[in-house]
């Protein structure tokens, strides 16, 4: 019974909203659209970020990666442990990472690796460890040793017995764990302690700091020695023993190593950015953002358990940064 | 023989205890395996979960609320008296029993550590009562609908978010045009074809696909404006999965029912989607998940009501959801001391991190399951080729046979040589010379499915080589050509035992680290893989690192967290397979 006046409204009325939804609709289309090319607009950084090297210096490069990555969500970091000779001859030297690790300097056979695949690189200081000689804390007999009684015991043709290495220690014999030779931890102790006597091969040879701390927890006649950080993470499971480098015995900690008593085995860390890596905006970004955080003292020292940078040390090393960065880039 | 009669005349008595002991024997060698991963588990779950921390209040709470009702639900629908009672028995009775032992052992021997009573009896008794009870009551109807219809969800759920992880590293602008112009038409095309029974259409349904999918790659960079990723996924995976469910219906009960069977789901996942977008939630992956869980879910309802049998077990989800809830109010309420799980929402989807409550594996998941989705499809691909032309096309004498032996053995020999050296080859081979790059996905699935490719061969030759023979001379006597045969009758009928084979196979690749870190898989990544080559960590080099930090919460809580997630990705890999097979053991 509808009059043809209604009708009319209603058509309109229909037309209307039928016209109301297509523009309703036309606008949620454009709002659900995208551009093909991915839509990474801005001068927001982005890019990967490989790294390789020393599972000594990894605690302390993956925690930096991961506030840099919270702070630029384009970034995509990877870190990989691999051990500082293993990183540079398989990964860096190859130019398939952009920073190597090392918890020692670069040596003389990876300089000319790296120079025959025209990888060119710079040297930055992150931290300083005290490397750390620990044995079992039952061991009462024993609260430190010097450096010749350390060489004794590691040396290539070691000592078999811990009273060869001081009359006072009982006649039993020794259980070494230490660092594989892929490790930096493994060079650097034969560079301080050891020198060209070379390291025994009569010993437990892992990457894996867990693995020394178990072993030495496993047997009061175990001596092992690592990176500092497991020590300040664990001080009760294992006991640091002093070392005696003719000015008496000092125990390693963070201020014993920053200060330079805990001699020869307080030893700097370093990482080494690829020079033509740099040249991208957010590796050399990455690059600015570490060495600002090698002074963090929350960070270096309180979360991973390793001595802060200096200021001048920070100065010096953003200045190469920065002329590294300019060689790269200019 | 000798022996046995040596001192005795005639028949005389044989000695028993030789038979006895070595029964025994048989028996300890067989627990002992089961036992000790037994213990290793219970202590993982304890750490991941933190329960050496739950309070005996909050472990009664939830025993209560979520057990004792679906232990009800069992013994209901078991409907059995005998069992029941024998239920009951050895729950109280086990309660005694495990108290006094428990409490006998620490007073005596020596204190268990990070054990209580209460805890080893919910995993000594309650567990494997919980498992029993849970077998015997889906064997009625009641449990079995339960069942069924809480496997659709779990189920749902967890390939949902598996196709939502797939599509992180796939251009879903691509997938978009690839279905859109090759495998809609093609798909499209093969069902009119088959409708009307035109076999042009059917062969040319092929080639169009193919055309389409080189369409969609040339026009990839072409096209400037695509659709946004909400309505692409909407698009090309829930509107056809609603559809395929639909139609499963449509051919049982009419068109009402599917299109409340199709239609319902989808506006409840593409509402949801968009929810979730608003909220700054993954709009795709909860669209996926709705979507893949809903039609499945009322698919299954509808088939339930149907048949009009045991509809009760349609509130087995509400029961048990209604006892978390009700465990949560409890002890909100009454302030009932909680444990604080290592493994919790944000383990799975944050980033690795330097302090322990913060870590998380959700990098390392999503470029464990993208591996592990390449190397199934490689190593099938690759396996049941090599097996079937081992099997079905080689000469077994002559020259050639000779040939065909001196590579069986070789085959079975490579299944011996150590993962390092797999890790080598791919090293060398696939990052190295074919330069896919070192430490990538792609390089990560080959090396991984070279492999496992010698075990997959090998059951995959022993199941072709175990269709009876018969079948494929009746084949040949019909007048069946060799690849006819092979299609029609040996691969069906081997298939139930390839799966197993591949099954086995890829539950060791998930597990694998010594390759990848020969092929320069990254330790730690803090974001999810977004492409095929970039850099990726799996699950286990992730948890391999986390055991060798120095803080201790982190070689036991994260560590064993992150364990107990790679065992439900296996576990839940696993079981989609073995659906897949018994659904082909039906089949054939």
């Amino acid at each position: 019974m509808a009059s043809s006046h209604d009708a009319d409204a209603t058509g309109i009325t229909r037309r209307k909203s039928l016209a109301a939804i297509a523009s309703a609709g036309a606008l949620g289309l454009a709002g659900c659209t995208q551009s093909g090319d991915g839509g990474d607009g801005g001068d927001e950084l982005s890019g990967p970020i490989n790294i390789a090297g020393s599972s000594t210096v990894f605690p302390l490069m993956s925690a930096i990666m991961e506030d840099f990555a919270e702070q630029h969500p384009g970034v995509d970091p990877d870190i990989s442990s691999t051990g500082s000779g293993g990183g540079f001859s398989n990964f860096f030297c190859t130019g398939d990472t952009d920073f190597n690790n090392a918890s020692r300097p670069i040596q003389p056979e990876e300089e000319e690796l790296c120079a025959d695949n025209g990888v060119e690189y710079v040297e930055l200081i992150a931290a300083t460890d005290a490397l750390t000689v620990v044995v079992n804390p039952d061991a009462d007999w024993i609260d430190s040793l010097t450096t010749e009684e350390l060489a004794q015991i590691w040396k290539s043709d070691p000592v078999q017995t811990w009273d060869e290495v001081r009359d006072e220690f009982p006649n039993e014999e020794i259980e070494r764990f230490g660092a594989a030779d892929t490790s930096g931890t493994y060079d650097y102790f034969i560079e301080a302690i050891l020198g060209e006597e070379g390291h025994t091969g009569d010993y437990q040879a892992t990457e894996q700091d867990n693995t020394i701390a178990q072993g030495v927890s496993g047997s009061e006649y175990a001596i092992g020695y690592f990176g500092f950080a497991y020590y300040f993470q664990n001080p009760d499971q294992l006991k640091a023993l002093g070392i005696d480098d003719g000015d008496g015995p000092v125990e390693p900690s963070l201020e014993t190593a920053s200060s330079g008593e805990y001699t020869p085995l307080s030893r700097p860390l370093f990482t080494y950015p690829s020079i033509e890596s740099l040249g991208e905006e957010h590796i050399a970004e990455f690059a600015r953002y570490f060495v600002e955080q090698t002074t963090n003292e929350d960070l270096v020292a309180g979360d991973v358990g390793y001595v802060p940078a200096t200021e001048e040390t920070q100065e010096e090393q953003l200045q190469t940064l920065e002329d590294a960065i300019e060689q790269a880039q200019g | 023989m000798a022996t046995d009669n040596a001192n005795a005349d005639g028949f005389g008595e044989v000695s028993r205890v030789r038979g006895i002991v070595f029964e025994y024997l048989s028996f300890g060698a067989s627990v002992f395996g089961l036992v000790a991963l037994g213990v290793l588990l219970v202590y993982v779950a304890i750490d991941a979960f933190d329960l050496a921390n739950a309070s005996p209040e909050w472990l009664l709470t939830y025993f209560l609320t979520l057990v004792v009702p679906f232990l009800a639900f069992c013994l209901y629908s078991a409907n059995d008296r005998g069992v029941t009672r024998r239920a009951l028995g050895a729950l109280g009775g086990g309660l005694v029993a495990v108290a006094a032992l428990f409490t006998a052992v620490e007073t005596l021997v020596s204190p268990i550590p990070r054990l209580n009573w209460q805890l080893a009896y919910l995993f000594v008794v309650g567990a494997p009562a919980t498992a029993y009870l849970a077998y015997v009551g889906s064997g009625g109807r009641v449990g079995a609908v339960g069942f069924g219809l809480l496997g659709r969800l779990v189920g749902g759920v967890a390939i949902g978010l598996a196709v939502g992880t797939l599509f992180l590293v796939f251009d879903p602008l691509l997938w978009f045009l690839a279905y859109t112009l090759g495998v809609l038409p093609a798909v499209g095309l093969y069902a009119v074809g088959r409708r009307r029974s035109t076999p042009r259409a059917q062969t040319a349904a092929a080639p169009v696909g193919l055309a389409g999918l080189i369409a969609a790659v040339v026009l990839r960079d072409v096209v400037s404006t695509y659709p946004s990723d909400l309505i692409i996924y909407l698009w090309t995976v829930a509107v056809p999965v609603a559809a395929a469910g639909g139609l499963l219906v449509a051919g049982r009960r009419g068109r009402t029912a599917a299109a409340v069977v199709a239609g319902l789901p989808l506006a409840v996942a593409t509402a949801g989607g968009f929810l979730a977008a608003g909220a700054g939630l993954p709009a795709p992956t909860v669209l996926l998940v709705l979507v893949l869980t809903g039609v499945p879910t009322a698919a299954y309802v509808s088939r339930v009501v149907d048949a009009g049998e045991g509809l009760a077990g349609l509130g087995l989800p509400l029961l048990l959801g209604a006892g978390v809830i009700a465990g949560a109010l409890i002890v909100e309420a009454w302030g009932v001391p909680a444990p604080d799980p290592w493994l919790d929402g944000s383990f799975l989807t944050g980033a690795p991190s330097r302090t322990p409550t913060d870590a998380g594996l959700y990098p390392a998941i999503v470029g464990s399951v993208i591996i592990i989705a390449l190397v199934a499809v490689l190593s099938f691909a690759l396996g049941v080729g090599t097996s079937v032309f081992l099997e079905e096309y080689t000469p077994e004498s002559g020259p050639l046979g000779t040939l065909t032996r001196i590579l069986q053995v070789n085959i079975a020999n490579l299944a011996a040589v150590p993962s390092v050296v797999y890790g080598l080859l791919g090293l060398g081979l696939f990052a190295n010379l074919l330069g896919l790059g070192i430490g990538t996905a792609v390089t990560a699935a080959l090396t991984l499915s070279l492999l496992i490719l010698p075990i997959t061969i090998i059951s995959a030759q022993e199941a072709i080589r175990s269709v009876p023979d018969d079948l494929r001379r009746g084949s040949d006597a019909m007048g069946a050509t060799r690849w006819q045969t092979t299609k029609n009758v040996v691969l069906p009928e081997a298939m139930p035992g390839v799966l197993t084979g591949t099954i086995l196979a890829l539950g060791r690749a998930i597990g694998e680290t010594a390759p990848l870190i020969m092929i320069g898989a990254a330790t730690t990544v803090f974001r999810a893989p977004d492409s095929l080559f970039s850099r990726f960590s799996a699950m286990p080099m992730q948890i391999y690192t986390w055991a060798g930090f120095p803080q201790a919460d982190f070689r036991y809580g994260v560590v064993a967290a992150g364990v107990i997630t790679l065992l439900i990705i296996l576990v839940g890999m696993n079981g989609t397979a073995i659906l897949l097979r018994n659904r082909a053991e039906r089949g054939s």
